[in-house]
């Protein structure tokens, strides 16, 4: 800051390389130690005792002033940010809205193509047709069966004791077995929590969620599967049952079977529909060509979602 | 005595006036807070050295805001924003320690 006396010290003090040790060494601003040897030099008393300048004064107002002002700041951005948050939410609120509106329109569609398809085709045709559509799952059938429920165990009872671990849940692994095991007992036809499983079907967990066809179920999960009578006992000695069983014994999720008269499943979304297509360029046969109609080759959101 | 008054005036200023800070400069806010943190420390360090000096203090607290306000809008200009201002609150955070060691050993002789 000030030169003329420093001279001496200046050198000391120059810039080593070693700059972190010079910093951690001597945190004092230099000019202060040269201010003072100035003030020794021409004789000028220092100031007594702990008080300050005009300008030091106005200087500590301001540090006050900034110091408030940050913390005014900090204070206004945190609304903000939960703000954001709950705006998100409600979007995402609003989306699934749409979602089902539209999926109960696309269901309400398909009922009257059904029923114009069956005004159309004769008798025998359109049973069969109900038939393969019964057993691929695309459309709503009714019957007896049983009906799997799986819970997480309850907040709050530590089953696995001092370890640090929320409460039991059940997985996305459970409800494939289980599904799995519902289908190799002969069940004709499963849907968890409402959600129809076809030949396609997805179970799977993103996160802590689970997936069923890309679209979140919560416990308690309710799987319900219509099959022939004899299903409830070949279920109950099946691999996943005698698991299951063996897991809600240990960590307190709850797992039960139960038989359940009239059940009615509904029919899954409509499953998009995949083409092959040519890898190379269709210029030696135009006969290759992809018809355009078809939900293929269109990035509409079908049922799906 | 009359420095901590200043300094509570200031905050009831900052607290009554509630001025809106331009959003061009809400970034720079914490680092200037910290750097004058750094000034304000090497002040009272200075004084326990009985080498206050009025002048050298005004100009580093105004130095030090500035210097780091430049450095963030710097870092950010260049892409490296972020890391930047790490790095001044890590040498401002060096450095409040380094006084407030000092000011503790005039204190209690610790």
């Amino acid at each position: 800051m000030s030169d003329g006396s420093g001279e001496g010290r200046r050198s000391a003090r120059a810039f080593t390389p070693d700059f972190l040790t010079e910093l951690f060494r001597n945190p004092l601003d230099p000019g202060y130690a040269d201010a003072a040897a100035q003030r020794a030099k021409t004789g000028r008393p220092a100031r007594p005792g702990w008080s300050v300048g005009p300008v030091g004064l106005a200087v500590i107002v301001l540090l006050g002033f900034l110091c408030a002002v940050a913390y005014r700041q900090t204070m206004a951005e945190e609304p903000g940010r939960a703000q954001a948050r709950s705006g998100l939410v409600a979007q995402i609120k609003q989306r699934q809205d749409e979602t089902d509106v539209l999926s109960a329109r696309a269901d309400e569609l398909r009922a009257e193509v059904n029923r114009q398809r069956e005004a159309a085709l004769g008798g025998s045709q359109a049973a069969r047709l109900r038939d393969l559509e019964a057993s691929t799952g695309l459309g709503r059938v009714r019957g007896d069966g049983v009906v799997v429920r799986l819970a997480d165990a309850p907040k709050g009872q530590d089953v696995i004791s001092g370890a640090n671990v929320g409460p039991p849940q059940v997985l996305y692994l459970d409800l494939q077995a289980v599904a799995n095991d519902l289908w190799s007992v002969g069940a004709e036809a499963i849907a968890i929590n409402g959600q129809r499983l076809t030949a396609t079907s997805t179970i799977r967990n993103a996160g802590e969620a689970i997936l069923v066809d890309f679209r979140p179920v919560t416990g308690p999960y309710e799987v319900s599967a219509i099959g022939p009578g004899s299903m409830r006992e070949r279920f109950d000695t099946s691999n996943s049952a005698l698991t299951m069983r063996k897991v809600a014994q240990n960590t307190g999720i709850s797992f039960d079977v139960r038989d359940a008269d009239d059940l009615t499943l509904p029919a899954a979304p409509e499953p998009r529909l995949r083409y092959a297509e040519p890898a190379v360029s269709p210029s030696l046969s135009p006969s290759a060509e992809v018809e355009p109609s078809g939900s293929g080759t269109s990035p509409s959101p079908s049922g799906g979602g | 005595m009359i420095a901590v008054l200043a300094l509570l005036a200031g905050v009831a200023l900052g607290l009554w006036l509630d001025p809106t800070v331009p959003a061009a400069l809400q970034p720079y806010l914490p680092i200037a807070v910290v750097a004058a943190l750094d000034a304000v420390f090497g002040g009272v360090r200075a004084k326990l050295d009985r080498i206050f000096d009025d002048k050298q203090f005004v100009v580093s607290f105004i130095s030090n805001v500035l210097v780091a306000a430049l450095i963030v809008y710097l870092g950010d200009q260049l892409g490296v924003g972020g890391q930047l201002s790490t790095g001044v609150v890590v040498v401002l955070g060096v450095r409040i320690f380094g006084n407030v060691a000092a000011i503790r050993r005039h204190l209690f002789r610790a």
